[in-house]
């Protein structure tokens, strides 16, 4: 033990810090039985409950309304005049895959090669990212972390802010998987390429995914086949790419394609219509509203941001803040997230945008809960203050999308995390640093 | 590209306008409830309960609403041609005011967030960058009525990776290293000195010679506009705002700038100035951070969001600056986060946005506050500023409205291009993130290649 | 005797353009056409004399000398004082290729040439063979004001007679100016040089002008006082002090309204006179470019009109087509009507310009003069332009600018004998050039 410590020193030193930056939280969790009383409970799928209780039994909530007994054995939490939300989930992120984005050696988000479903940001998800706890002391629970490189980047995964292992914090490990497709539009003024080569650029690109899932097909029919009834065949060799789309041609893992303005929208559409094997999400959206029925027609959700400047000169500047309300109006599923890594924490802010201008709060508390779940399959799980379901929540002093809220207890996995992060040890040792003991 | 010309305001154009039952949030002198605030050609001249309108000029209803000073952005690179003139570590010849396109749709947007004044900045590729230029967001007028007059003249200075890695690492000049860059600016002070000497000396001998006949002419010294400007900052004239992340960077500039006797000087950025906040409170030096940036390069892995807090605490004047086109339209909420994370009271928070950017860029006798006889540059809001719920509803600049979401056209581009149908490329503007952190590097990226041809800042 | 002419034409076919009798008549007379003059007035049944270069009678009422080649108009040819191109780049060595740019020890500190001063340069050392020097003489152009490719400090400016052989091009005037810009020094990745920005070129060029003032007034104290430390002289910054001194104007490439402006900041300092360049903004500043009294010399290169409108224009004219009804967003209809808008600004600069009072020329900034019939009908058709005012901004109106109004830009006894014969008036529609006389000398153009 004291032989590690020493080495936890002399590796601070030579990436040049000093010892206390290097602090580590030595708080324990609160766990076990656990109940809420006197909130307003924001349950999100079954209204809100005032002066609620909430159970939380180990990992799980078991009890959300009005009255219940409260034994003994359960640690009270007055939270009398305080708000109650489920964990609220940021659907992209790069969290855990890049530290210092500068830094090439910190940042695993972007393997080599065109097509890579067979990657897991699980794998990469380094749970002792400084920036972990940064981001869940602010009430963001849960993130889907993505990888971002190639045509295919890999399989982006749900992961819960507490835990010491991938393994402790998956939801799920194949939460989506990501796809890059080619831009027909061109870049815009700063983009050189003639329109000829755009258009060539973008077939080839495209035709080169298409192949990719031809065959991903082809391979899953095969495997089929042999699975149902090996007698007499020889069993085809193992493709790990190809196994890994196998999920995703059934439906089971849905496909997030990053799009933006509204010919990129309009382009993905007419080719996920080809691909009806296959579930997908929008990411990005920014000229949504501009196609908001076509998105709402084709059954898309979307993960998308507010806090963006307009993507056309001659734009309202409030479109983006508008974009993810007019989408929800015109019946899309939204979910709001942040696009962010260190700074994940700003997604109840990008989710307030929309709800001042035209989305309300009620549904934008949506886009940060219950929608992401939804979109990738952990409604089970997480996403809304219900008996049965995986105690991610947090109380807050307010409208937790205020900047004014302060977020003062927060649950993962019925873990009461201890409030602190390096931020806020960094504030501590700082705010009054040559004060002495005596 | 043509300018249509859509607007014919004026620098010289002050408005005057009542507004009336107001909560107003003076900065200075507590927030007023039910007040009324009269400006005229310009200039707040009344603020008190029923006011009465002067003949001919114009009154908006406040009630319920909240009145607050201009937001004031210490660090923006909004609407200038060119940031970074990146090709010498030292540039301080060259000047934002020669590069300010007036016509950057991003203005509006910007008044649309209750803002009304920018420092408009050189990016931080230099050690010692160029000068900047303060703006009033005069949307509609020329380059040179969008300048705030008598603004003190600033300059930028950059330390730590950016300017090591542009001409260390990029074009194999120094610096490369932190002790190089303390050595550049060293070394540009002292001939900046020796040319003041041997200038001075050259236009004595040439008066002597040229107009008494006396001795032997001179052999000229040509005035150099590097050295001249450095000369300025030394005696007073220029204040430096200089681009910095660590704490040990920040010191050494302290002591530079002791040992040539320059002193108002603000660190911006500055992630770590919360490590040595008393050593800055002491020195009087300023400090204009973001609310909660890092990690996106190594200079500012340990730092933290209650940096703004901890240096207010400890007696710093700080701002909190956007150095990026979306923050710019929403940093009433960044200082919001300021409250959030360190418990600053909200006024304080408020002051990081108005009266002490104002301060650090010479302006705070006329802006930053409402109070008799200052400028007319305020917004109102429909809630409290600070709550993600508000909404800036008119800005004022000089008294003259240039926003009012009451009529608020989509399309207000002044400057037109007739070779751009409605859907082609051009029309696209590269969106910037509230995460967007490179800004202070456009122009600079080439010197490094594509590799990593993103994400600095 | 026309049968004459049309024949000799032919002989000469495949040639281009040829020299003829130049060398082996006294003279020359052109009867029996219509002369435009630049005030916009016509003569028909004109006749034109002309020996060793120079106008000698002109008018309705000229007898012919005997020793004067006569060429009969017929009453169908059209002629045009020589058209002047204000600024060009015609016949200069092309820049190098920013590959081709070693990289630089100093990228901040560059040797002249990579940070773009080369205020040296003069074109009547550098001319080069260049098809727009033939491009141009059919387009009515007969002598020209010439400068260096380049950037912020490109050369020396120079007037021209033309002729499609760029060794025959004869200077009429040197050191009329110098030729500037804003443009950054040359160069990409890891060749480029200080100033890379608009700033920069702003900031140095002011120090170059300090720099000149200072060898200057080493040169003259040395002068005086040879025992003095002899200055470095130095071909660069001698050759600013033209501009150092305001001993000739300084022509300066500028489209923007903001450029403008910055370029009027730098006058105000150094007191230099300006020409605008091309100045497809200037409208914006005509009342100040009056006060000031800066000339410009215009580019016409404007953008092509909206497709949608240039559209809307043809079904108008042949509205017999039914035309179908467009079906375009709200917001697509006002961004229509700003876009024309601005289009409109574009295409009638020059004629706000002359309406403010500023003397307003003609350069082809840019143009590729294959295009300068499209331009021109642009010009009558959008920019409130007469024919008048288009002769007069090519010929006279340049001639003015440039300070060669007494020799060129009118058909007037005495004058320099530089001068196009077209086939039918200017504007009308496949009207060509079919002789130039620049100079005096004869260029045939074979019909194309």
């Amino acid at each position: 033990m004291k032989k590690l410590n020493i080495f936890a020193v002399l590796v601070a030193l030579l990436f040049g810090l000093t010892a206390t930056a290097e602090a580590q939280i030595t708080d324990k969790p609160e766990y076990g039985k656990i109940a809420i009383t006197g909130a307003t409970l924001h349950t999100v799928t079954n209204g809100t409950i005032e002066g609620g209780i909430i159970l939380i039994d180990g990992d799980e909530i078991t009890f959300v309304g009005e009255n219940a007994r409260i034994t003994n054995e359960y640690t009270r939490i007055d939270a009398s005049g305080k708000h109650v939300y489920p964990g609220f989930i940021d659907g992209w992120s790069g969290l855990g895959l890049v530290e210092i984005s500068a830094v090439p050696v910190t940042v695993d988000d972007s393997e080599l090669g065109q097509f890579n479903p067979h990657m897991y940001a699980f794998t990469a998800f380094n749970p002792h990212s400084a920036s972990v706890p940064v981001t869940r002391v602010s009430g963001v629970t849960t993130v889907l972390s993505h990888p971002s490189s190639g045509s295919i980047s890999g399989k982006a995964s749900v992961m819960d802010l507490w835990g010491y292992s991938p393994d402790s914090m998956a939801v799920k490990k194949s939460g989506a998987l990501v796809m890059n497709l080619p831009s027909s539009g061109g870049g815009g003024w700063w983009d050189n390429r003639s329109e000829e080569e755009i258009k060539k650029q973008y077939e080839e690109n495209l035709k080169e995914i298409n192949d990719f899932i031809d065959k991903a097909r082809f391979y899953d029919r095969m495997m089929k086949a042999y699975e149902a009834d090996p007698s007499g065949k020889t069993k085809p060799d193992h493709d790990p790419r190809m196994e890994a789309m196998r999920e995703v041609l059934a439906g089971e893992v849905p496909v997030v394609i990053s799009v933006d303005d509204e010919k990129e929208i309009l382009d993905a559409l007419e080719w996920i219509k080809k691909h009806n094997d296959m579930r997908f999400i929008f990411e990005g959206v920014s000229e949504g509203w501009r196609v908001a029925e076509e998105i709402a027609e084709a059954g898309v959700p979307v993960l998308t941001t507010t806090l963006y400047t307009p993507s056309r000169d001659y734009d309202n500047y409030q479109r983006p803040y508008q974009n993810p309300g007019l989408m929800a109006e015109a019946g899309v599923k939204v979910a709001i997230v942040s696009n962010d890594t260190e700074n994940s924490r700003n997604t109840a802010f990008e989710a307030g945008y929309a709800a001042t201008y035209g989305m309300g709060t009620e549904e934008a508390v949506r886009a940060v809960t219950i929608n992401p779940a939804e979109i990738f399959g952990v409604d089970d799980k997480l996403g809304s203050l219900e008996a049965g379901k995986q105690a991610n929540l947090f109380i807050a002093d307010g409208d937790p999308f205020e900047p004014l809220t302060k977020i003062e207890h927060v649950f993962i996995q019925g873990y009461k995390i201890p409030m602190d992060s390096r931020q806020i040890q960094l504030y501590q040792e700082f705010l009054d640093r040559d004060a002495v003991n005596e | 590209m043509i300018a249509a010309f859509a607007f014919t305001a004026q620098a010289q154009d002050k408005g005057s306008v009542l507004i009336q039952n107001a909560t107003v949030i003076t900065v200075t002198n507590g927030d007023l409830e039910e007040t009324d605030v009269l400006i005229r050609d310009g200039i707040i001249r009344e603020i008190g309960k029923d006011l009465n309108a002067p003949r001919g000029v114009e009154t908006v209803d406040a009630t319920g609403k909240f009145v607050m000073p201009g937001i004031i952005d210490a660090h923006s690179h909004l609407n200038g041609v060119d940031i970074n003139e990146g090709r010498n570590p030292v540039t301080a010849e060259v000047t934002m005011e020669e590069s300010v396109d007036p016509n950057e749709v991003g203005i509006y947007h910007a008044l649309a967030g209750g803002a009304t004044a920018i420092h408009l900045m050189h990016g931080s590729a230099n050690v010692i960058g160029g000068q900047g230029e303060t703006l009033k967001l005069r949307y509609g007028t020329t380059q040179e009525g969008m300048k705030f007059e008598d603004a003190k003249r600033t300059i930028k200075f950059a330390l730590g990776e950016n300017p090591t890695r542009v001409h260390g690492q990029g074009n194999g000049v120094q610096p490369r290293t932190r002790m190089g860059v303390e050595q550049v600016i060293r070394n540009h002070f002292d001939e900046a000195l020796d040319y003041k000497r041997k200038r001075e000396a050259y236009l004595e001998a040439k008066e002597n010679y040229d107009r008494r006949g006396r001795g032997t002419p001179p052999v000229p010294v040509a005035e150099n506009l590097r050295y001249e400007v450095l000369n300025d900052i030394i005696e007073g004239e220029i204040y430096v705002h200089c681009h910095s992340y660590r704490a040990d960077e920040i010191l050494m500039l302290v002591r530079v700038f002791n040992d040539y006797g320059i002193e108002n000087y603000t660190f911006q950025h500055a992630n770590e100035a919360f490590k040595v906040a008393p050593e800055l409170a002491k020195h009087g030096a300023m400090t204009s951070v973001f609310s909660d940036w890092w990690a996106y390069k190594f200079e500012v892995y340990y730092s933290t969001a209650f940096n703004a807090s901890i240096l207010n605490a400890n007696g710093v004047i700080n701002s909190i600056n956007s150095d990026n086109d979306q923050l710019l339209r929403t940093l009433n909420h960044e200082a919001a986060k300021v409250v959030r994370y360190g418990d600053t009271s909200v006024n304080d928070a408020i002051k990081m946005i108005t009266l002490h950017p104002a301060i650090q860029l010479g302006i705070d006798d006329r802006v930053g506050s409402i109070e008799e006889g200052k400028h007319g540059d305020l917004a109102i809001w429909s809630g409290h500023p600070l709550s993600i719920y508000s909404k800036a509803e008119m800005t004022f600049v000089d008294g003259t409205k240039y926003f009012d979401r009451e009529n608020d056209p989509d399309d207000m581009r002044i400057q037109i291009n007739p070779g751009a149908d409605f859907d082609d490329g051009s029309n696209f503007r590269e969106i910037t993130t509230r995460r967007e952190t490179d800004a202070c590097l456009q122009d600079a990226f080439i010197l490094f290649g594509e590799q990593s041809a993103h994400n600095h800042n | 005797m026309r049968k004459f002419i049309l024949l000799l034409a032919l002989l000469f076919v495949g040639f281009g353009i040829q020299d003829i009798f130049a060398q082996t008549t006294p003279a020359n007379a052109l009867k029996n056409v219509t002369i435009h003059n630049a005030d916009g007035s016509t003569t028909e049944s004109a006749t034109i004399v002309w020996r060793n270069g120079v106008i000698e009678a002109i008018g309705t009422n000229v007898t012919i000398p005997f020793d004067a080649f006569e060429i009969d108009g017929g009453d169908s040819l059209h002629v045009y004082p020589g058209f002047i191109d204000g600024l060009s780049t015609m016949g200069s060595p092309a820049l190098p290729r920013t590959q081709d740019l070693p990289r630089l020890e100093e990228p901040g500190n560059p040797p002249y040439d990579r940070a773009g001063i080369q205020p040296e340069r003069k074109p009547s050392e550098l001319l080069t063979e260049d098809d727009g020097f033939e491009a141009a003489m059919k387009a009515g152009f007969t002598s020209a004001a010439l400068y260096p490719n380049g950037f912020m400090l490109p050369g020396q400016v120079e007037a021209f007679y033309l002729s499609a052989d760029h060794a025959d091009v004869e200077l009429i005037k040197e050191t009329m100016g110098l030729a500037g810009s804003f443009e950054e020094a040359p160069g990409g990745w890891g060749s480029g040089a200080y100033p890379s920005t608009q700033m920069g070129v702003m900031a140095q060029f002011r120090q170059v002008m300090f720099d000149a003032t200072a060898l200057q007034q080493h040169m003259k104290y040395y002068e005086q006082n040879p025992e003095m430390p002899a200055p470095d002289r130095d071909r660069v910054l001698e050759a600013m002090f033209p501009l150092v001194n305001n001993s000739a104007p300084f022509f300066f490439e500028v489209d923007t309204k903001e450029h403008i402006e910055r370029i009027l900041k730098l006058q105000d300092q150094f007191g230099f006179d300006v020409v605008i360049v091309s100045g497809k903004e200037a409208y914006a500043k005509a009342d100040e470019l009056n006060r000031r009294n800066i000339p410009v010399l215009a580019g016409i290169d404007f953008t092509d009109a909206p497709d949608w409108y240039a559209e809307m224009k043809k079904e108008d004219n042949d509205s017999e087509e039914a035309s179908e009804e467009e079906e375009i967003s709200e917001e697509e209809q006002m961004y229509r009507e700003k876009q024309l808008e601005a289009w409109k600004a574009e295409v009638s600069n020059i004629k706000k310009l002359m309406d403010a009072g500023v003397s307003v020329g003609f350069s082809s900034a840019g143009l590729d003069l294959k295009d300068l019939t499209k331009k021109m009908e642009v010009l009558l058709d959008e920019g409130g332009l007469t024919e008048n005012d288009l002769v007069a901004l090519m010929s006279i109106n340049t001639a003015n600018i440039l300070g060669l109004n007494r020799t060129h830009g009118s058909l007037q006894q005495g004058k320099n004998a530089s001068f196009s014969v077209f086939d039918k008036a200017m504007t009308e529609d496949k009207a060509k050039v079919l002789h130039s006389i620049s100079n005096g000398t004869i260029h045939e153009f074979k019909g194309n």
